[in-house]
This record gives C-alpha cells, sequence and structure tokens, in this order.
C-alpha cells in the first residue's frame, strides 16, 4: 500500500435528501494529521462523516480512504477506520470487556491484542473499577468513553469522530483529547467534528469550514485568520458561515 | 378547585393532557430510529397526539358499544342484582381486572414519578407540593380508570336511559378500584424503586401484567382442561359456596355489589378510596421530600467482586456474536417474560390436545412444532431485527452475512436445546414416531428462522409486543409456517403409529406443500441488503 496517499481523499462528493446535504465535496485529509471538519447546523457534516464510513452511500463522487476505494473494497476499507457518532454504538445489557470483545470480533483482531489493548484502554479512560458493571447504568461520559475504546481497540489509522466531547464533564473531554492527540503522535489520522471550537482551535493542525454541503474553507488556523482578517476561531468562524 | 394558571385544576388539566398524548404514543421509541440509543428508550420518545382518524374510529367504536349495551341492559332487565352466581361472576371480573389496573398503573407511577423528568421543575414553582403529588396521583388513576369505563360505560348509560338505575354503579365502581389500585401501585413503586431503582421497577410491572394475562387465558381454559370429575368436583365446591348463608355480604364481594349499583357498598368503596388517595398523596409527598428521586436516579454502581474472573478474549466473530445475542436476550428480563410468556398462551391449546389418549403423540408432534416455531420467530425477530446498534456493524469491516447467520444460530440454539430432551425420551419409546417429530421440529424452526432471516425489518427490543405490527407479510408466513409443521407434526406421528386416514394424508400433504410455499414465498420476498 501507497503510504504517501492521503488519509482520506473526497471527489465530488454528493448526497441528496430532497434538498442536498453534501453538494459536490471535495477534501483531503493527510496522514498524520488532526483534522477538524467544522459548520453551522445542518451544514453536511454529519452526513459527510457517514458517508466516509460507508454507513450511506453516495450519490455521485469518489471516497478514497488510505488510498483504498471505498465503494470498490468497502471491507478493506473499514478495517483500517473507526467511527464514533454523537450517540455511542453500545449495548446496555453488556459489560465493557463484552462489548471490546464484540467490536474487536467485529474487525478481527487476534485475541491476545484485543485483550491488552482493552485492558490498556479502559485503564487509560478510568472505566477499569467499572468493567463488572452493565453499560446502561453509565453516565453519559462514561459511554462515551467506553465507545472511544470501542473505537481504537483495532487501533485504526483513520480515526472519524463526529462531536466526540458534546456532554462530557472536564475531566472526561481532557481525557478523550488526550487519547486523541496520543493517536496522532503515533502517527494515525484523527477526522472531528465539534460545535466547541476551541477544541478545534488548540487540537486541529487543520481546520475545514462546509455550509450547505460545500467546502468554503480549509486550512491551518493561521491560514484562515489571514484570510478573514479575524481573531480568534469563533471570529473566522462566523465570518466565513454568515449568511450572505 | 382553582382552573386559573397555577392553581390545582389547571395542573390537573395539564396531567389529564399528557396522560392523552401518552395514552395515544402507545409504544416506547416509537419514533425516529437513532443509532446505539435503542438500548435506553426513554419513555417518552416518540409521543405524539391521538390522530383524527384513531379518535373517529374510537368514537365509532364507542357508538357501537353503546348499542350492545343496550341490548344487553334490555335482556338482563329481569336478572335480579344480589344473585350470589352473579355476584361472584363481577367478583371475578373486578380481580382480574383490578389486577390489570395494578399493573398499568405501577407503569404510569414509574413514569410521573421518575421518567417524565417534570418534577423538579413543579417542585420549584410556587404551587403547593401536597397538591403537585395528589394531582399525580389522580392522573394515574384516571388514566387507569379510563380504558375500563372506555368499555363499561356505554352500560350505564344505557342503564340510565332505559330507567335501570343499578348500571349506574359502573362509574363510581370502576373509578373507585381504579383509585384503589393506584394508590396500591405508586406505594408498591416508591417500595420498589427504592430496592430496584426505576428501570427495575417498570420492568416488574410489566412481568405483573403479562403474568396477569396469561394467567386469565389459562384460566379461561380451566373448563376444558380439566378432565370429567375435575369439573364435576369444581362445580359441587363452586354450589356449596353459593348455597353458603350470608354469602353475599362477605366483604370481599363489596366492589361487586358497589358495581351493581347497591347504596351502601357504592359509598363505602368510594369512602375508601378517598381516604386512601388522600392518603397516599402525603406518603408519596413525605418520601420525595425525603430524596427518593435522588436516590432512584443515582447511577447505582457496583464495586467490582473481590475475585471477579478474569474476561479472557478469545472468540471467533461467529461465536462472539452467538454469545452476545444470548446475553442481550438472558439480562433483559422484560423481554425474555414477553418471549417466554407467549408461550404460556400456547400451552392450553398443548394440553386440551394431550387429554385425549388416543392422539396424544399426534399432539406432541403438532404442539412441539408449534411451540418451536413460535419461539424461534420470536427469537430470530429479537436477535436479526431488533439490533441494538445497527451502524455498529454496518461500519465494521465484519461480513454482514456471518454476523447475520451467527445470529439466526444465536436464535435457533437455545430451542433445538430446550426440546432435545423431550424429542430424546420421544425417540427412544417411539422411535418412529419421535424421528418423524424430530425432523417436524427441526423443518419448524429452520422455516421460522429463515423467515425472519429473509422477510424480517428493523425494529426495537423495547417494542417487542408491536412487533407484529411492522411486518405484515413476515408475520402471515410465520403464522402460515406453524400452521403447516404443526399439521406435519399431527400427520406424520399418527402416520409412524399405524394406518392413517385421508384426512391424515391430506394433512401431511396439505402440511408439505404448505411449508414449501411459505419457504418460496419468504425467499422471493426477502429484503435485499447492502
Amino acid at each position: 500500500m501507497d503510504d504517501t496517499r492521503p488519509a482520506l481523499r473526497l471527489a465530488g462528493l454528493r448526497k441528496d435528501f430532497g434538498r442536498p446535504a453534501v453538494d459536490g465535496l471535495g477534501l483531503v485529509v493527510r496522514r498524520g494529521e488532526f483534522y477538524a471538519l467544522l459548520g453551522p447546523n445542518g451544514a453536511g457534516k454529519t452526513t459527510t462523516l457517514r458517508l466516509v464510513t460507508g454507513l450511506l452511500a453516495p450519490d455521485a463522487g469518489s471516497i478514497e480512504v488510505l488510498g483504498i476505494d471505498l465503494a470498490g473494497a468497502p471491507a478493506a476499507a473499514k478495517a483500517r477506520i473507526a467511527y464514533l457518532p454523537d450517540e455511542p454504538m453500545l449495548y446496555g445489557k453488556l459489560k465493557p470487556f463484552e462489548y471490546l470483545e464484540f467490536v474487536a470480533g467485529l474487525w478481527g483482531v487476534r485475541a491476545d491484542a484485543a485483550e491488552a489493548r482493552a485492558r490498556e484502554l479502559l485503564d487509560w479512560l478510568d472505566l477499569s473499577p467499572h468493567a463488572h458493571e452493565l453499560t446502561e447504568g453509565f453516565s453519559r461520559g462514561m459511554k462515551q468513553k467506553l465507545a472511544l475504546a470501542g473505537a481504537l481497540v483495532h487501533d485504526p489509522e483513520l480515526l472519524i469522530l463526529d462531536e466526540p466531547l458534546t456532554g462530557l464533564d472536564a475531566a472526561a473531554a481532557r481525557q478523550v483529547k488526550d487519547l486523541l492527540l496520543a493517536h496522532v503522535a503515533k502517527g494515525g489520522t484523527v477526522i472531528l467534528t465539534t460545535h466547541i471550537l476551541e477544541v478545534a482551535e488548540r487540537l486541529a493542525q487543520r481546520i475545514g469550514i462546509i455550509r450547505q454541503g460545500r467546502l468554503i474553507a480549509e486550512g491551518t488556523l493561521e491560514e484562515l485568520r489571514a484570510r478573514t482578517r479575524g481573531g480568534s476561531l469563533e471570529d473566522v468562524f462566523l465570518q466565513l458561515t454568515a449568511t450572505p | 378547585m382553582n382552573a386559573a394558571p397555577g392553581g390545582v385544576g389547571w395542573l390537573l388539566r395539564h396531567e389529564l393532557r399528557l396522560a392523552w398524548f401518552n395514552a395515544a404514543g402507545g409504544k416506547e421509541g416509537a419514533g425516529k430510529r437513532r443509532p446505539g440509543n435503542a438500548a435506553g428508550g426513554k419513555e417518552g420518545a416518540g409521543k405524539r397526539r391521538p390522530g383524527n382518524a384513531a379518535i373517529a374510529l374510537a368514537l365509532a367504536g364507542w357508538a357501537a358499544l353503546h348499542l350492545l349495551a343496550w341490548v344487553t341492559v334490555e335482556n338482563t332487565a329481569a336478572v335480579a342484582g344480589d344473585d350470589p352466581r352473579i355476584l361472584l361472576a363481577i367478583a371475578a371480573m373486578v380481580a382480574a381486572g383490578a389486577t390489570f389496573m395494578l399493573s398499568s398503573a405501577i407503569k404510569s407511577s414509574v413514569l410521573v414519578l421518575f421518567e417524565r423528568s417534570d418534577l423538579d421543575l413543579l417542585l420549584s414553582s410556587p404551587l403547593p407540593s401536597h397538591s403537585i403529588f395528589a394531582v399525580r396521583l389522580a392522573g394515574v388513576a384516571a388514566s387507569t380508570a379510563a380504558i375500563y369505563l372506555f368499555f363499561l360505560a356505554p352500560f350505564a348509560h344505557a342503564g340510565l336511559l332505559q330507567g335501570q338505575w343499578r348500571w349506574l354503579g359502573i362509574y363510581p365502581g370502576v373509578i373507585s378500584v381504579a383509585v384503589l389500585c393506584s394508590c396500591l401501585a405508586m406505594l408498591l413503586t416508591l417500595g420498589l424503586v427504592r430496592v430496584l431503582g426505576a428501570r427495575r421497577t417498570r420492568v416488574v410491572a410489566q412481568v405483573i401484567g403479562a403474568l396477569a394475562g396469561a394467567l386469565l387465558v389459562i384460566a379461561s381454559q380451566l373448563q376444558s382442561l380439566s378432565s370429567g370429575p375435575t369439573q364435576g368436583r369444581m362445580r359441587e365446591m363452586l354450589g356449596d359456596l353459593l348455597r353458603q348463608d350470608g354469602v353475599a355480604d362477605n366483604p370481599l364481594l363489596l366492589p361487586a355489589r358497589a358495581i351493581l349499583g347497591e347504596p351502601l357498598p357504592m359509598l363505602l368503596l368510594a369512602g375508601a378510596a378517598a381516604v386512601v388517595f388522600v392518603l397516599t398523596a402525603r406518603r408519596t409527598h413525605r418520601f420525595f421530600a425525603q430524596g427518593l428521586q435522588l436516590a432512584a436516579s443515582a447511577t447505582r454502581t457496583r464495586a467490582a467482586p473481590a475475585a471477579a474472573r478474569r474476561h479472557r478474549f478469545g472468540r471467533s466473530l461467529f461465536k462472539a456474536v452467538v454469545v452476545k445475542e444470548w446475553r442481550l436476550i438472558v439480562r433483559d428480563p422484560h423481554l425474555l417474560s414477553q418471549v417466554l410468556l407467549q408461550l404460556l398462551f400456547l400451552l392450553p391449546l398443548f394440553f386440551i390436545m394431550f387429554k385425549r389418549s388416543d392422539v396424544q403423540v399426534q399432539a406432541v408432534g403438532a404442539g412441539l412444532a408449534l411451540l418451536c416455531s413460535s419461539l424461534t420467530g420470536a427469537l430470530a425477530w429479537v436477535a436479526l431485527s431488533a439490533e441494538d446498534a445497527p451502524d455498529l456493524l454496518l461500519v465494521s469491516p465484519a461480513s454482514l452475512r456471518t454476523v447475520r447467520r451467527a445470529k439466526l444460530a444465536a436464535a435457533i440454539m437455545p430451542v433445538l436445546a430446550v426440546v432435545a430432551a423431550p424429542l430424546l425420551w420421544l425417540s427412544v419409546r417411539m422411535p418412529a414416531a419421535g424421528l418423524a417429530i424430530c425432523i417436524v421440529v427441526c423443518g419448524a424452526v429452520a422455516g421460522a428462522g429463515l423467515i425472519v432471516f429473509w422477510c424480517g425489518r428493523p425494529g426495537l427490543r423495547s417494542n417487542f409486543k408491536g412487533r407484529g405490527k411492522g411486518g405484515f407479510v413476515m408475520n402471515m408466513l410465520e403464522m402460515f409456517n406453524s400452521l403447516a409443521w404443526g399439521a406435519l407434526g399431527w400427520g406424520l406421528a399418527g402416520a409412524m403409529r399405524g394406518a392413517l386416514s385421508n384426512e391424515g394424508w391430506l394433512g401431511i400433504l396439505g402440511g408439505s406443500a404448505l411449508a414449501v410455499i411459505v419457504l418460496g414465498t419468504g425467499w422471493l420476498l426477502r429484503v435485499k441488503r447492502s
């Protein structure tokens, strides 16, 4: 596999739900990059992520994940990515280890490697003391952390997260952010959407802003600032997404 | 009662309006499905106002009930209300109705006290807190009584128009029983929530309701289930009871006498309901003042057992899916009770067939085929259609075909395990008939599983009872699959015992043809999955 190919390449991506949700979107995310996808409500962020993860089929355009055409070889592409939606995909009647074992099974991870990785993740996320409880009794933050552990248990190269910090307290949010930065430091790629602009400002190496399904701006924070002559990311974001 | 905004009347109106919306929504999580949140489906999700068509249909049904009531009241004008037989029959109906009332009132109590999440708002308002709980209890009682009044009030109206005043006892009788059941339910809920938490209390209420329903079906079949001598003994006992002096004055018959319009019992029942209502409202208020709500909503954390078994990974994808499905079913007592209780409804039929010694083996063949088909259909729906995290499976690289086959296996294996012992016993006693029944049971199980595998559409576990509404075709196929294999079981088992009549051969041929047609139709109508 050619390691110089981007982690994600979208070209002319289109998805229509009566009105265009994603409208000819083109985007390139490099390997080892922390990329934040921002946009106002209804801009098409979640639809884009669901297209990239294969949950939705595009009406037009192409999606290339780590050099693999998603439409041509979906299983090969999915094996290398993980997706964390805004609502954690959990089973209330499973315990954390049971959940992680199931997820590892779905991704075909070797049992010994999966077990060690699961223990490491649960320890890191302070979930080990709750390893013998059903997840239905977990708080929102604990569920989100367990879902993140599930996303990381197969050590994905590309991690895609939709609003991962919503509803988390400061300590949990810090743990999640540290984990994401560690993933990037190890050479992994992170793409996340968030409404908390400070998160994008502090973590992301590049930021893409979409509105009405189209990419309207992209670059580092400095590049975006220079383009709009704005101050904080919030100022830049509001300037760029203001309705004409 | 003050009807101005902020008054008790105003609050009661608000409470009744919520109960009305809730009655229309009926099912939990009937709204848009959100991936990943199915397990925690909060009451209230997907609730909507009753539609105009539903209201029109209910009104038309109510009008038809009035006609039926008119005729009934007219024809029973000569029947004396104090006849012990009538009193006993009404008392039995009140007892059965009260069990259902208790079940639905516990569910309503859990909803209004712990799940609706508006108590903090109300308690932080200037409304007197005693009034809030009194209104809440009144709302539970009203929603509990409503369905019974819907069916019984037409008789009261017909009695009023025909000058038979005793029928008017239906109103105070039903309302008083509903109030008493609601008070008992509220107190039970407060106690159970303290011990079990709100979620499990709700499960307890649902299990009580399901058990009451199943027992009622079995009780209704008691006559036909009993042997001739037992029936005679039962009639004798009932006769003795009715001949006893003062049986009509038994306090247990008070609600029945109140419903039949006797003034003093009516007054006593209504008085008792009023006193219990006031005491319960006060008690509820005191529980909440002591912080019950916080205790109930607190996350129940359990310390890890000191010698907890270390969880070992090492299953293949197929095994992991099978074990996951089994865990999800076994750990959901409400779902499990619903799956198993539907078998309870089939038992009377099975016993009726089994009573006749000349067709015992045939009855076993047909009964096992029906039971296994029904149980497999239910489990297959849970495993295949009611996946809690469908997106997780879709974003994974795992083969959907492997996952779905594992789910099908997870549904089939427990059923075969359950019937393995009786089939083995039968095969040892009657090898030919036993083998035939084994084949039939395997066919019924495979057929029921494949129908859901091919034609099942996504649903929510919490909506197990309403799964029939989600796929008419699948349900018809499941029903015909059961019938086909039931007929085959009857016919083949009979054929192994000796010469079979023409009807028996017709049953075998018809059953075989129907089984093939059902499977063929299921395959042709299979849902395409990417």
